[in-house]
């Protein structure tokens, strides 16, 4: 995560949905940057260029924007409503030597001891949150999961970190479990449990009876 | 008998329109894999519990299947040649409403080529057309 590649910024005038959209269609990314108490800046990036770098797991950047050059770190991604397409970035200015804290995606490693015995490995969470310096912010975080037999759990705790970081996601939270598939319902036990017809709520069931006779 | 809600505030309801695309249940939340609507459609108990067993059946008890949609909604009908009028007619089946980007189906716990291989088979029980889609790690 370290590696950084220029990306040549332009000024956006206009803000909102609208001119946004424009933006897109001349295949950039609106973006904006902030932080160290400098000014806000709306800019756009190149869209193919941006993708790729993020698709190999890089977050940091120099941002050019006229003959200022700027370091800064991706805070934040927005998508379009199908998750195909980055339709917004939030950029944080930051310095290479200055400790952040970052969202880091996890990796399970290993087959489980419980897989072996029938169970599945589920996945809780999928990132976690260090604090760091911003070189050292890692691609990932590789999770061992081994030794998890069935009923098993990996919390954040259980992580190890590098010493240079610090875990800033609750101890507790619940990162990984294994458990035993249990067995589908099939159709007919599932026609016998379901109702004919639902409750109403508010009205006895005494009332439900009479309704028809009445009519 | 299919899926429904054990309670109902009201037992018919009107028909709606559905405007817009999925802006929440729109990403693969529990499985690693996920069938996403790409059209707007009601889906009927029929088709999520044709889909449901679709893919049960093709991953013999492996992996989990996750449902994310539940049909809330009652559609009434009127009998065959019954006269118009008389009043709204009696709930027939359950509907789920279902926006572009909602991820409908999620399978965790199997290899990513045996996952594509349920989804297809449950999206073809679907009414519209779907996407295969894989969990995406936040930042």
């Amino acid at each position: 995560m370290g590696e950084t590649l220029v990306f040549k910024a332009k000024n956006r005038e206009q803000t909102g949905s609208k001119p946004a959209a424009k933006v897109r269609k001349q295949g950039r990314i609106p973006a904006v940057i902030y932080g160290h108490k400098k000014e806000t800046v709306s800019v756009s990036l190149d869209a193919h260029k941006l993708a790729e770098w993020l698709h190999h797991g890089h977050r940091l950047m120099d941002v050019q924007i006229g003959k200022k050059r700027e370091t800064a770190m991706v805070k934040d991604l927005q998508y379009d409503h199908l998750g195909r397409d980055i339709i917004h970035v939030d950029l944080m200015r930051v310095n290479v030597t200055e400790t952040v804290k970052a969202k880091v995606p996890i990796e399970l490693k290993g087959t489980a001891k419980g897989v072996h015995e029938g169970g599945i490995i589920e996945e809780h969470a999928d990132h976690l949150e260090i604090e760091c310096r911003v070189s050292d912010i890692p691609e990932s975080i590789i999770v061992s999961v081994k030794e998890v037999g069935i009923g098993d759990t990996v919390h954040a705790g259980d992580v190890e970190l590098p010493e240079n970081m610090k875990l800033v996601t609750e101890p507790s939270t619940l990162l990984v479990t294994c458990s035993l598939v249990a067995a589908a319902k099939s159709a007919e036990e599932l026609e016998e449990e379901a109702p004919t017809a639902p409750e109403v709520i508010g009205e006895s069931k005494e009332t439900e009876g009479e309704a028809p006779e009445k009519e | 008998m299919a899926m429904m809600p054990k309670r109902v505030k009201h037992r018919k309801s009107q028909r709606g329109r559905m405007k817009g695309n999925a802006c929440r249940s729109n990403f693969v939340a529990f499985g690693e894999y996920g069938l996403q609507a790409l059209e707007q459609s009601w889906i009927t108990a029929r088709h999520i519990e044709a889909g449901r067993v679709a893919a049960t059946h093709f991953l013999h008890r492996e992996g989990k299947v996750y449902l994310r949609v539940f049909p809330h909604k009652p559609v009434s009908a009127k009998p065959l040649e019954t006269r118009m009028g008389k009043g709204k007619g009696e709930p027939e089946f359950w509907v789920a409403r279902v926006k572009p980007g909602h991820v409908m189906f999620e399978i965790g716990g199997v290899a990513e080529n045996v996952a594509k291989q349920a989804l297809v088979r449950v999206a073809h029980k679907m009414p519209i057309k779907c996407r295969f889609v894989k969990r995406r790690h936040s930042l």
